[in-house]
């Protein structure tokens, strides 16, 4: 039963991230004053895409052929273990912090080493800043979630979300602090303006996509849409865990409909961060970085002080 | 429950008082330093109704005029009067490291706290280790910041940390002594208002490094 219900997790958010993915160029270009495509265009791309035939670059290795399915097993089971429906995970191995942070690693490794393995230069140096990305953000959400695992005594995240939702937890500013820590860092790591630019194809985030053509494409664009609806309900199941029902059941569709309307406010207010900031160099988002790795360290300390 | 909301009133005058240290722009530094002081007249409030001591009750409400309205006043009306000056603000020390120095400042006065035994303040010993913190990041402000409204700033912040201290460790002191260590801190602001305003008009510079034509 409890697989039933992380495969269909899955598919729901196989099935919104393109819709969620076409919200933001919706919002883009209305505050840009333009008509822009319809929220439905990514559907059409990634249909258009699978429909197309493969070439592979010359001189590449598996890891060009792997990758698009490695990222796209990676974000599904990670969408298996978060509480969509309920505040229970179905799959609690799938839903621990720990886990779902190395998962990410494991998803990012592969998705540098396809641009370095495409041969292609601008590809290469597309990999190198997603790694600098990576190097410079998984410390600061990991040192938010060490804090949130501290408050509430667990890391599975579904635990953290039934405390907090709860009040039960030891220090409220603590706690408080690490969701500003978290969101902060969680939004870098959805690959948005000023830090970056999903949508600027091959130019920076999905520089490593350079070479990547048809289906392969096709479930890389899928499964980059999935990783931020992934980031997005990761970060609402343990902070903004109200709403969802306590058990699966009749209720499972309710809690898909609040889960649903959570990322649609989420995508929105990030749509307009987005839109309302200039793009900044990579360089500089070491300094943001390390004041999100400083407001971690304070709500730590207030863990250990206990407010 | 009373000593809870204290200590948690605790966490956010830290809070607050980091928001005073890294915001750039004077204009909202004001803001915050008056959000803190709202935050500082609750903590008052709490411990007094915690305590059951209705001195602190009337130097809540006292605060309340002198730090939330009056200071944020004196404050706003100088910087105005200079005509807002450029919110360039110059740090020597990068705003992340000064979250992460105050976090190590919470941390070593909590250990230092955490070894002392006071009867009246057992059971706020966070909040009391935060009242000292506090202190210690007002003195922060004034060494990481070269602007000189935010050593001001600095000052107001070790100043509120001092008053939390004393609420904290002597809550039925005579009103007269309290009276006396709120309205010292008016004038304190008043004067160094003065200062910076005749700073500025001679050298229109805020810029502490600027500063230096005494310099021996």
């Amino acid at each position: 039963m409890n697989i039933l219900v992380a495969i269909l997790q899955g598919a729901l958010v196989c099935a919104v991230a393109p819709l969620f993915t076409g919200l933001s160029r919706v919002i883009r270009a209305k505050m840009h004053n333009r008509r822009g495509p319809s929220i439905l265009q990514d559907y059409r791309d990634i249909a258009k895409l699978l429909a197309r035939p493969e070439t592979v670059a010359e001189g590449s290795s598996f890891a060009l052929r792997l990758m698009p399915a490695i990222f796209f097993a990676v974000t599904f089971m990670l969408a298996m273990g978060l509480p969509i429906f309920s505040q229970e995970s179905p799959l609690p191995v799938f839903g621990d912090a720990i886990t779902i942070m190395y998962a990410l690693a494991l998803a990012r490794f592969f998705f540098a080493l396809t641009g370095i393995d495409s041969s292609n230069a601008f590809a290469g140096i597309g990999s190198i800043r997603e790694l600098l990305m990576s190097v410079l953000i998984e410390p600061s959400m990991l040192l938010a979630l060490f804090a949130t695992a501290l408050i509430c005594g667990s890391t599975d995240i579904a635990s953290m979300g039934r405390h907090i939702a709860a009040g039960d937890v030891t220090a409220p500013v603590a706690a408080v602090l690490a969701a500003i820590a978290f969101a902060v860092a969680c939004y870098m790591e959805l690959g948005k303006l000023p830090y970056d630019q999903a949508e600027a194809e091959q130019e920076l985030q999905e520089g490593p996509l350079a070479e990547l053509s048809g289906p392969s494409l096709a479930i890389a664009k899928l499964a980059m849409g999935m990783k931020q609806v992934v980031v997005v309900s990761w970060f609402c199941t343990i902070f903004v865990p109200w709403g969802e029902p306590a058990t699966l059941g009749a209720a499972a569709v309710l809690g898909a409909a609040v889960f649903l309307v959570k990322c649609l406010i989420d995508f929105a207010i990030c749509g307009l961060i987005e839109n309302s900031v200039s793009r900044s160099r990579f360089k500089v988002l070491g300094n943001q970085t390390w004041a999100v790795v400083g407001i971690a360290v304070l709500a730590l300390v207030f863990v250990v002080v206990g407010v | 429950m009373g000593y809870e909301l204290v200590n948690l009133l605790g966490g956010l005058l830290i809070v607050t008082s980091t928001a005073v240290v890294v915001t750039r722009s004077i204009r909202i530094a004001i803001r915050w330093y008056a959000v803190q002081s709202l935050v500082l007249v609750g903590l008052l409030a709490a411990l007094g109704v915690t305590t059951g001591a209705h001195e602190l009750l009337t130097w809540a409400a006292s605060a309340f005029g002198t730090k939330v309205v009056l200071v944020p006043l004196i404050l706003s009306c100088t910087y105005k009067k200079m005509g807002r000056p450029a919110d360039a603000t110059i740090e020597r020390v990068k705003p992340a490291w000064t979250i992460v120095l105050i976090a190590v400042e919470v941390a070593v006065c909590f250990a230092v706290v955490s070894q002392i035994k006071l009867p009246t303040a057992e059971i706020a010993v966070p909040a009391l280790a935060i009242s000292f913190a506090h202190f210690f990041v007002g003195l922060s402000c004034i060494i990481t910041q070269q602007n000189i409204m935010k050593q001001m700033f600095g000052y107001c912040l070790m100043e509120n940390g001092s008053h939390v201290t004393l609420a904290l460790l002597a809550p039925t002191a005579p009103e007269i002594v309290e009276v006396g260590i709120a309205t010292d801190a008016i004038f304190a602001v008043i004067i160094m208002s003065i200062v910076v305003y005749k700073i500025w008009n001679e050298t229109q510079s805020l810029d502490a490094s600027d500063l230096t034509d005494l310099k021996g």
